[in-house]
């Protein structure tokens, strides 16, 4: 496991808002005999002493994920912005699936919005953005405790740990 | 929602248009999730993912094979998931090569070039393809490439007789059949030091005679590394059209007097392919085409291009074999009436077989050195018959292999004078033998190392 595990990091203020804003957020977890699944979230949020984080996916594209994070707690997530590749990759090993809220269905409906205007300045139309992102109207919560860290922006600093 | 998938069938998702993502897991069981710039189709089995940084998911691979590969069509926006195991690591060739400029394209889109740089193409068996989200977006029309228009160009080639109307036909079935309207045909030189062009469709200025060296953008990668390449977006890195100036800067000047002849190229243009025309393993030379359109090229239409090039490659190999045997073949030699008007003073630079008609540069090379027997053997004992026997056994042109490329050289030196020279015309006469024409006296001057 990360060095890490068991010790809660936390976000500095910037990384906090940067994971809540216009990012892709991309969940994987891996199962007993350690295959790796994924799949696409459709936000997050940070709890108030941003230590833990709350991401959002879609039940029925998740695969193996939610039974895989129900077995052994492990998750790791990937944040990135596409029109500026500024990515950073969080790590976890007490993930859970919690409850969805309404304030949960409101940061989902406002990281849509987010996404697909961010694809659209690089480019993409927007309802190719919308397909891709979808409504998403079954939300999955899965909430875990900060381990792990990492720089994931392309270049020869990806892969190094945030400084906390 | 998941059913099965052939990749053949996703084969748009493995462009680079959409960025993919990779999850793995480490020998200790940590998973890992990263963004992957490219995820390259390599056969109905196996994809190839740009190895660009000593990744985590680099490490984890090497630890424990197991990947999962999300990929995203480029149209519809639907989900594809790949379990796959990785295998291998491919560091040099024709794998590499191709991934390499298609990445090179892909990080111009991204804005990434000088950061995405491929050090290896990891190569994954892909034991399953699921769909995990489908949109309602319809994907676009299906590819111009179909078998029935590969088929109709393969007979419009086995309809040629001899290697000019070959690559003419070539690139005008690419034209009509396939609408690829930018092309051209560039042929290898026997020595391997350069592709020079000999027919080309859709550019303002032919660039007959125009050179590249093996190696430099998507047209010597193609050449040195025997395999297709393509690109997407325009990028620097792949621009033939800079290393072209670069070259006629730094080659160029020949005797003082400019002697390149600019590559044809569309300024704007976005996405290029070339292949490899091959002769059993023999490279015979690379067909080009390109588009301002970005993503025009697509797997299918480098399949079709594939087969095209495979065909026309072996369809030179056979007028080869038949012009070696009909050109042996006696030739009639009459004397021509001799032209009338004020002559024209032709140069030769023996340096490097450069040839100048007026003061126009002509041709140089093996090509300039028929040209000079050609106008040598007019002016001395009025000849205009001529084969291509008595060029290969001309101790003075010195073909770098005799069995090898005459027809080429002729092809290009008869387009070049079509363009260039009013004065002096080769006219194909029947199988290896041919007639010079001549309508102003000839002056020639041959200028040494030493003057």
């Amino acid at each position: 496991m990360d060095q890490s595990k068991g010790k809660a990091l936390q976000l500095d203020a910037d990384h906090a808002a940067f994971i809540q804003g216009a990012v892709s957020v991309v969940v994987s977890s891996r199962n007993s005999q350690h295959v790796p699944d994924v799949v696409r979230g459709c936000g997050c949020r940070v709890s108030r002493d941003r230590r833990r984080v709350t991401v959002l996916v879609e039940a029925a594209r998740t695969g193996s994920v939610l039974d895989d994070i129900a077995t052994n707690g492990l998750i790791a997530v990937v944040f990135s912005q596409p029109s500026t590749h500024r990515t950073i990759q969080l790590k976890g090993s007490d993930a859970r699936i919690t409850r969805v809220t309404g304030a949960d269905r409101g940061i989902a409906q406002r990281h849509l919005r987010a996404w697909v205007q961010d694809l659209q300045l690089i480019g993409y139309a927007a309802d190719f953005a919308r397909a891709v992102r979808g409504e998403a109207p079954d939300l999955v919560a899965v909430t875990f405790t900060l381990a792990a860290a990492y720089l994931q922006t392309p270049g020869p600093a990806a892969g190094q740990r945030l400084e906390q | 929602m998941t059913q099965p998938i052939t990749l053949h069938s996703i084969r748009a998702c493995l462009e680079g248009a959409v960025p993919a993502v990779v999850a793995t897991c480490a020998g200790d069981g940590t998973p890992n999730v990263s963004y992957i710039s490219e995820v390259h189709y390599v056969d109905p089995g196996h994809v190839a993912l740009s190895y660009q940084f000593f990744s985590k998911t680099r490490q984890n691979v090497l630890e424990n094979p197991r990947a999962t590969v999300l990929v995203i069509h480029p149209d519809t926006g639907a989900q594809y998931k790949l379990a796959a195991g990785y295998l291998r690591t491919e560091d040099s060739g024709p794998l590499f090569e191709c991934m390499k400029a298609k990445l090179a394209g892909i990080a111009s889109h991204a804005g990434m070039t000088g950061v995405f740089r491929l050090r290896g193409a990891d190569v994954y068996r892909v034991d399953s393809v699921t769909q995990v989200y489908r949109t309602s977006l319809t994907p676009a029309a299906a590819s111009a490439s179909s078998l029935a228009q590969v088929r109709c160009c393969i007979e419009r080639l086995s309809a040629t007789s001899d290697l000019a109307s070959l690559l003419d036909t070539l690139l005008e079935s690419l034209r009509d059949v396939l609408g690829i309207r930018h092309s051209m045909v560039l042929m290898r030189e026997p020595t391997g030091q350069a592709l020079y062009t000999v027919a080309s469709r859709g550019y303002t200025a032919s660039g007959v005679g125009a050179e590249i060296r093996p190696g430099e953008g998507v047209i010597g990668a193609a050449a040195l590394s025997r395999t297709p390449i393509r690109i997407a977006h325009a990028t620097s890195e792949f621009g033939y059209g800079r290393a072209m100036r670069d070259d006629a800067t730094r080659l160029g000047i020949t005797a003082g007097i400019e002697s390149a002849i600019p590559l044809p190229g569309l300024p704007e243009s976005q996405s290029q392919i070339a292949v490899p025309i091959l002769a059993g393993e023999r490279l015979l030379g690379v067909l080009f085409a390109e588009s301002i359109e970005t993503g025009r090229f697509g797997y299918d239409e480098e399949d079709a291009l594939v087969v095209v090039a495979r065909h026309a490659g072996s369809a030179v190999a056979m007028l080869e074999e038949g012009e070696a045997i009909d050109s042996d073949r006696p030739v009639a030699r009459s004397a021509a009436p001799a032209p009338r008007g004020a002559p024209i003073r032709v140069r030769r630079y023996v340096e490097n077989d450069s040839i100048f008609v007026g003061d126009e540069y002509m041709i140089k090379g093996v090509a300039g050195a028929i040209l000079w027997k050609l106008l040598r053997d007019f002016v001395n004992e009025g000849r205009t018959e001529f084969s291509n026997r008595e060029l290969r056994l001309d101790p003075a042109i010195r073909l770098p292999d005799l069995s090898e490329n005459l027809e080429a050289r002729l092809i290009l030196l008869q387009r070049r004078l079509e363009e260039r020279c009013p004065s002096l015309r080769i006219e194909k006469t029947g199988r290896g033998q041919f007639r010079l024409h001549v309508n102003r006296p000839l002056t020639l001057a041959e200028i040494g190392r030493h003057q």
